[in-house]
């Protein structure tokens, strides 16, 4: 068992640094440490074990234990094993190590935390304020439990700083936050030498709405309604999350068919998403025919998940404990030909945007995000996927009926905006095949295990492959059937790093384009 | 009679028609997209809604940016006096040449970009940087063009070319006027910001070349920048449709007026034609990487020196 020798290893490694060692649910390895011992572990854990580093955070946990809880969590890909240290702050010396410097994916989420709880990151190389954007008071901390999340504090007066790159001929072009065309707020700030992009920040948390807060205190049924709405299109990978972190922590294990119906679901969304970004991209380069094309493909799968759920953007059809209602019964033989239409409007488009050279030259070498840029990054999804790393939740982890069903995780190294598209294409037709293949496996019976208590303090982490990657959600249940901490952690979150980087090189004009191509949300990062 | 006809007759024809070509582009687009789209007459309610609203100018701007706009259209206009939409009428005495026409509409187009400067917006000056990068990649392949026209007919007036085109028959037959017609469409694609070179259609500020520098104007002045790129627009359709593709012979040795009539007729069907087959190409081409442009530009210029070498070195 892959599990117990990770476990072995761990214990063999850090004897004498590490406390409470104990697996939970079958696949989280959970151990405390000492501060001081946090970058060597992390290190040896990443560096030598192979794992990523997939979500940091952390917990005000004063309440319970006197102190900050920092939680940081790896996942093992190739085994299905998530390992997550935890270490203790202490109010009063509020530092712990920055473990920056040897996992660089660690740079992001380092600086929420300073931001969020006034935990400070020492060593870090980047201290510029993450969340606020200079105009939030100092020594505000709004995710510590003795803030009231009610409160709106003055604004300060400061400007933001972003990094300047010097030389003749090099300027700056701002642009944003608000942008032609209804699209989320976003400032992104070039340093370009003629046109092409030296470098490219992207000023984010414009919509910084404190759902993680919202969550805290609140029914774990309130919280399911937030999770729906984290991010508009893709209201079901992240409330999936959410159940099924809760349905872990609750002990229910969900119906057979409503976990085939929440592939179906899932990936009805995937199929919305992925058209939608098809059709953004052929926008971008005006290739009106095929946008087209993608956008009413796209229509088409909201047409049918309008009338098999009457929510287009499927909300309220999950639920904690399987699906609301049976929503697919009666709908087998209409969901069967919609696909096939699908299918074959997909291959005839693609064939034709294929024999297009003229398409081609346009996508390819354009955005290139190299492998390991990427693994530094931890770029997660279509993103990943396109410049190397071959990894998806559904197969590594896998979750509701994945496990038993078959599908391929596209192969693809170049990391340029054609193989994005390409992912996103051959991922649709993987959807395709998975709604097929589980509507045929699809058992009867009932379709929801009501959950109405969570034992307390008990946390447990949900996780899902949404249409943009590795989407990880951690609860902590708190007394009276309340949520104690909700940390979500979506992959816009991991990729725009990503974008950055994979945007240096190419000229302005090319940005929209190369943006398209990785489609992230706004508001599923600036939660 | 003739020479007092023509000023009115020019300005009429090619104000009221160059809006329709945009709108004949726009409609297929939208056909092939299975879209119904705007009315083909959309410009035209957009000119009408735009004249009635107010303009805002930007605090920062210079007398350029409202200057600009009258220095825009009327160098186009003017230009336009010098293309003829007819060879039936013949033009005022004080005839200017096509030198003068393309200068002046370089003239336009100097103040266009130095407009979308001076507002010091993020955008403006990048699609005036862009604009001067292809113009100057494209001019070279639009004098040569011209010139060699110009010696085969003998003249740098666009009138006497087009008579002596008249004359010719149809010349896009030969292999000379074919070439030249191939390097000038692609100067009509890229002038006309269209696709591959421009996108009229896109909302992105970071792509856009044209339309960034009218991104600061409203109401009247915007009415007078578009109207003036349709206007340029068609221009170049007309000389396409004219020097390549004469009619004119065809409706010889009829009444004064039944004449005028008819080559208008023919002209208008010229126009439309151009501008669906425009429209296929956008349909079917994607927008260049910004850096490819130079290439584009390098095969209307080799278009244009083949015939010069077809016509002169082995043709003779």
């Amino acid at each position: 068992m892959s599990l117990q020798n990770i476990k072995r290893q761990l214990q063999d490694e850090f004897s004498g640094y590490i406390s409470e060692l104990s697996v939970m649910y079958g696949q989280e390895i959970r151990f405390s440490t000492d501060a001081d011992k946090l970058p060597e572990i992390c290190g040896c854990l990443y560096h030598q074990m192979g794992m990523p580093l997939v979500d940091l955070f952390a917990a005000d946990e004063r309440s319970r234990g006197g102190k900050f809880a920092l939680y940081y969590v790896f996942a093992h890909r190739t085994k299905g094993v998530f390992v997550l240290v935890k270490t203790l702050v202490d109010e009063k010396k509020p530092v712990f190590p920055s473990i920056t410097g040897t996992i660089h994916a660690a740079h992001l989420y380092e600086r929420e935390i300073r931001d969020l709880f006034g935990l400070q990151p020492e060593g870090h190389p980047d201290l510029r304020p993450l969340v606020f954007h200079g105009n939030w008071p100092q020594g505000v901390y709004p995710l510590r439990k003795d803030y009231d999340g009610s409160l709106r504090p003055p604004m300060e007066n400061m400007e933001q700083e972003f990094l300047h790159i010097h030389g003749t001929g090099v300027y700056e072009i701002p642009v944003g936050p608000v942008h032609a065309g209804i699209i989320e707020p976003g400032h992104f700030r070039f340093s370009v030498a003629g046109e092409p992009v030296i470098n490219l920040e992207a000023q984010l948390y414009f919509v910084h709405k404190g759902i993680e807060k919202m969550c805290e205190g609140a029914g774990i049924e309130k919280c399911f309604y937030i999770s729906e709405r984290i991010s508009g299109d893709e209201t079901f990978a992240n409330s999936l999350a959410y159940c099924q972190a809760v349905e872990k922590i609750a002990g229910v294990e969900v119906p057979e068919r409503a976990q085939y119906s929440r592939v179906v679901f899932a990936e009805l969304e995937r199929l919305i998403s992925h058209l939608g970004d098809l059709n953004a991209v052929c926008t971008d380069v005006a290739y009106g025919f095929a946008a087209s094309q993608f956008g009413m493909m796209r229509i088409w799968a909201y047409q049918m998940t309008d009338q098999i759920c009457s929510s287009r953007f499927l909300r309220s059809v999950n639920s904690i404990g399987g699906v609301r209602r049976d929503f697919l019964a009666g709908w087998e033989k209409k969901l069967q030909e919609f696909l096939l239409r699908l299918y074959k409007e997909l291959t005839d488009t693609i064939q034709i945007i294929k024999s297009n050279s003229l398409f081609i030259d346009r996508v390819e070498h354009t955005g290139v995000l190299d492998l390991q840029t990427a693994i530094d990054l931890n770029a997660v999804g279509p993103a990943g996927r396109a410049a190397g790393i071959h990894r998806d939740m559904r197969k590594d982890f896998p979750y509701a009926a994945y496990g038993k069903l078959d599908f391929t995780v596209p192969d693809h190294n170049n990391g340029d905006v054609n193989c994005r598209i390409n992912v996103k294409l051959e991922e649709c037709f993987e959807a395709i095949k998975l709604i097929r293949q589980a509507l045929e496996a699809m058992p009867q019976g009932g379709v929801h295990i009501p959950v109405d208590k969570a034992p307390p303090y008990r946390s447990a982490l949900g996780y899902t492959e949404a249409p943009r990657g590795e989407n990880i959600h951690w609860v902590m249940s708190g007394e009276d059937n309340t949520v104690f901490r909700y940390k979500i952690r979506t992959p816009s979150f991991c990729n725009w790093p990503a974008l950055c980087h994979a945007v240096k090189g190419n000229v302005v004009p090319d940005f929209p384009l190369i943006n398209k191509s990785f489609n992230l949300s706004y508001a599923g990062n600036d939660l | 009679m003739q020479n007092v006809l023509y000023i009115p007759v020019q300005l009429a024809v090619m104000l009221l028609l160059a809006p329709l070509v945009n709108g004949i582009i726009k409609k297929i687009k939208a056909v092939s997209q299975k879209r119904k789209g705007p009315p083909v007459l959309q410009l035209y309610y957009d000119f009408y809604k735009l004249m009635k609203k107010g303009t805002v100018v930007s605090e920062t701007s210079s007398w350029i940016f409202r200057a600009a706009p009258y220095i825009y259209f009327t160098a186009i206009l003017t230009a336009a006096l010098f293309v003829p939409v007819t060879t039936v009428l013949a033009p005022f005495s004080v005839t200017g040449d096509m030198i003068l026409a393309v200068y002046l509409l370089a003239l336009a187009r100097f103040f266009m970009a130095l407009a979308g400067l001076d507002t010091g917006s993020t955008f403006g000056g990048m699609g005036s940087s862009r604009e001067m990068m292809i113009s100057a990649l494209l001019e070279p392949s639009l004098l040569v063009s011209l010139f060699i026209v110009g010696l085969i007919a003998g003249s740098t007036s666009l009138y006497e070319i087009m008579k002596f085109s008249v004359l010719s028959g149809i010349t896009i037959l030969q292999p000379v006027y074919f070439l030249i017609f191939l390097a000038l469409w692609i100067v009509l694609i890229a002038e006309t910001a269209r696709i591959p070179v421009d996108d009229p259609s896109t909302h992105l500020e970071l792509t856009m070349v044209h339309e960034a520098m009218l991104l600061e104007y409203s109401g009247r002045q915007l009415v007078l920048m578009e109207l003036g790129a349709a206007l340029k627009q068609l221009i170049f359709i007309t000389l396409l449709a004219n020097v390549f593709i004469p009619t004119d012979i065809f409706v010889q040795g009829r009444g004064f007026l039944v004449t005028v009539i008819l080559s208008l007729g023919f002209y208008f069907v010229k126009v439309v034609g151009i501008a669906c087959v425009t429209a296929v190409i956008e349909i079917n081409t994607v927008k260049l990487r910004l850096f490819s442009v130079p290439n584009l530009a390098a095969l209307s210029f080799a278009f244009a020196f083949l015939g010069f070498v077809q016509y002169f070195v082995i043709g003779r």
